[in-house]
């Protein structure tokens, strides 16, 4: 594609042209450099301040700030809030009785005093939350890396199934000469204009009633409900949408009808035909639907937010839990933002050529 | 009807039956059950105390007015960031998919421009604080560092929120916007812009005598999502705090789920989503006829 473009535009170069070429290359050179600058910057500051402290976080920093040690005169209290601590998971490690209410305004070294415990483990412990902030945090999460994997099981079924339901659809729908075709298609693209929030609380009403009829369904935790919720939540990604409808539409009706004609004299049935023929012919529109649907599915807030539990959810939801209504730790948050949108940047940039495809064949379909 | 034409309607049918079933199901269906709750005072989905109140719903908002404050707040800061939003929308894909076509396909530069495009809105809200957080800003320290700014912007005030949010959003959306003003430039008639060039226009009379009155269909789609999109913003606005405190973050999608979901006052947003939203649907049924029209003078 990006040859046709070229020469589309290639004109016989005179003087002025030619100045007037220049100068637009040179444009595009600064607009080049400007946008990089706007674009990787945000990149590179929210790595920079997931290690920043909440009591640094005034400052400006360009590099992440030098590690500290810890300072076993810190008061308990106010460490933990400063690095998201969990005080039973500081008890457990250091066999104080989960009961026992330690004082918080106790510094450390009383801590390490009262209960026996030697600085050095202290140290060792705590030195890890100071240095790698947000990350240690996060990732010592237990809920962190199931999250990732609920994402990535949503993302990849959701685009398998997005593209088998749309090439099912899309066959049937293909030529749009019957009255029920273009009807189905025409309510299809309906959806283009009905604002989401206008079902969004009806639908929330309905998934959830029918999600109380499951058996076991209240049983928080269970294997059944997270299921029912994955389900849940899989099948919004599942339905049709105006661009699978119009992509697959278009592309299956512009196979022409010699070649299902030329199956059908050699004896295939249909289905023979769609999937021996047409199938292998699809890889073009599939390679567009799942470039646009691997950032859809993948960033989701929504759709997990409302009907997933929060200790069994997506990764985007569970960032959210760690926004409190008085204090958030910020440091978490930039790491964990930055882990969600590492994997999309590493696909995006591995096949930027598929999502460019994808995102002009979507646009020209649009 | 020949039975070989009547077996493939039916395998058609049989094709179209998983989607059409969920689109029934998630689109048709909760419109029914959501219908009789409308005149009803149902407080979530799990009332059992539930009475008929006829159109009481429907006139809440004129008659409560706390209710009527907060949802014209709400309102306004919506529409004002749609205002914003658009014109963002326009000064970023048109900008750059000008520019692109003028200069030839740089896949490059539209790698870099379709990036942000990775990033979630939930993630965009965040990103947002952390360049303009009032004291904690990058953007903020870096440019009262060099003296060039005064007082902090502060993405969480009034006025951040109505200038900035819709940049950053601009910004995310750029390669997506680019990508359909692109698609829209390609498909004018090369001979018109030849035509132009070898007539002697100027540049900025080829934009607007040639290019801008053959893209009309092209800019009211890129309008009409536009709308649509500034009014279905909902992830960047929690990660700027909307449920965890932020007044300015309330707009109307905030407000709908806070009713619907937090307040105990299902029927009553139920009612206000309708009041809200059935009036967008037919701006952008409208505008979707507008634009089909003016595809066939094309």
């Amino acid at each position: 594609m990006a040859d046709s473009l070229m020469t589309e535009l290639a004109r016989p170069t005179t003087g002025s042209i030619r100045r007037r070429r220049r100068f637009l290359r040179a444009t595009i050179v600064v607009v080049f450099v400007f946008y990089a600058l706007i674009t990787l910057i945000p990149f590179y500051f929210l790595i920079v301040r997931s290690f920043v402290p909440t009591k640094k976080t005034t400052e400006l920093w360009l590099l992440p700030p030098p590690a500290e040690e810890v300072d076993l005169d810190a008061k308990l209290g106010g460490l933990a809030t400063f690095l998201n601590l969990d005080i039973q998971q500081f008890k457990a490690r250091f066999g104080i009785p989960p009961e026992e209410f330690v004082k918080p305004q106790w510094s450390l070294r009383r801590i390490g005093e009262e209960y026996g415990i030697p600085e050095e483990e202290l140290r060792d412990y705590l030195n890890p939350f100071i240095r790698y902030a947000g990350w240690f945090v996060l990732l010592s999460d237990e809920l962190f890396v199931p999250a990732l994997v609920r994402s990535l099981v949503l993302t990849v079924a959701g685009i398998v199934g997005r593209n088998i339901l749309g090439i099912l659809t899309g066959t049937a729908l293909a030529g749009l000469r019957y009255r029920y075709q273009r009807a189905i298609h025409g309510a299809y693209m309906l959806m283009l204009v009905i604002p989401p929030l206008l079902v969004l609380l009806p639908q929330y009403v309905m998934v959830q009633s029918a999600l109380a009829l499951i058996p076991n369904y209240e049983v928080m935790g269970g294997l059944t409900r997270q299921a029912a919720q994955i389900l849940a939540v899989l099948v919004f990604y599942l339905s049709p949408t105006p661009l699978s409808t119009m992509l697959f539409t278009a592309f299956i009706s512009s196979i022409p009808s010699e070649l299902e004609d030329a199956a059908k004299i050699d004896g295939a049935s249909r289905w023979q035909y769609l999937f021996y023929i047409q199938g292998p012919l699809m890889r073009i529109p599939v390679a567009s639907m799942t470039v646009i649907s691997i950032p859809g599915i993948w960033n989701d807030f929504l759709h997990p937010f409302l009907y997933m539990d929060n200790s069994a959810t997506t990764i985007l939801p569970l960032i959210n839990t760690y926004l409190g209504t008085f204090s958030s730790n910020y440091q978490v948050i930039y790491a964990g933002v930055f882990i969600s949108i590492l994997p999309l940047l590493i696909v995006y940039l591995s096949f930027r050529r598929w999502f460019i495809q994808g995102a002009m064949a979507g646009a020209i379909k649009g | 009807m020949p039975t070989a034409e009547r077996r493939r309607h039916l395998q058609n049918w049989v094709l179209l039956s998983p989607q059409l079933i969920l689109f029934i199901v998630l689109t048709v269906v909760p419109l029914f059950i959501a219908l009789p709750m409308l005149f009803t005072d149902i407080g979530n989905f799990r009332d059992t105390t539930v009475h008929y109140i006829g159109i009481d719903n429907f006139t809440q908002l004129f008659r409560d007015p706390r209710l009527a404050a907060e949802y014209k707040s709400a309102v306004v800061r919506t529409a004002r960031f749609a205002v914003a939003n658009i014109i963002m929308v326009y000064v970023f894909g048109l900008t750059l998919a000008l520019l692109m076509y003028e200069v030839g396909f740089k896949g490059g530069l539209f790698t870099l421009i379709y990036m942000p495009m990775m990033i979630s809105g939930f993630a965009l809200g965040f990103i947002a604080i952390m360049l303009f957080g009032k004291t904690t800003g990058v953007v903020n320290q870096v440019l009262q560092e060099l003296g060039l700014l005064q007082a902090p912007i502060d993405i969480k005030s009034a006025r951040g929120t109505a200038l900035i949010l819709p940049i950053l959003v601009g910004w995310q959306y750029a390669g997506y916007n680019m990508a359909i003003f692109l698609s829209g430039l390609l498909a004018i008639p090369k001979e018109t812009v030849e035509a132009a060039v070898v007539d002697g226009a100027s540049y900025l009379q080829r934009l607007l005598r040639v290019y801008f009155p053959q893209m009309v269909p092209t800019m009211v789609i890129v309008l009409t999502f536009a709308l649509m999109g500034s009014f279905r913003l909902f992830d960047q606005l929690a990660a700027l705090g909307a449920f965890a405190g932020n007044e300015e973050a309330q707009f109307l999608s905030v407000f709908l789920v806070r009713y619907g979901f937090a307040s105990n006052r299902l029927a009553l947003a139920l009612v206000i989503s309708i009041e809200t939203f059935l009036p967008l649907m037919l701006i952008a049924l409208f505008l979707q006829y507008v634009q089909r029209r003016l595809s066939y003078e094309a």
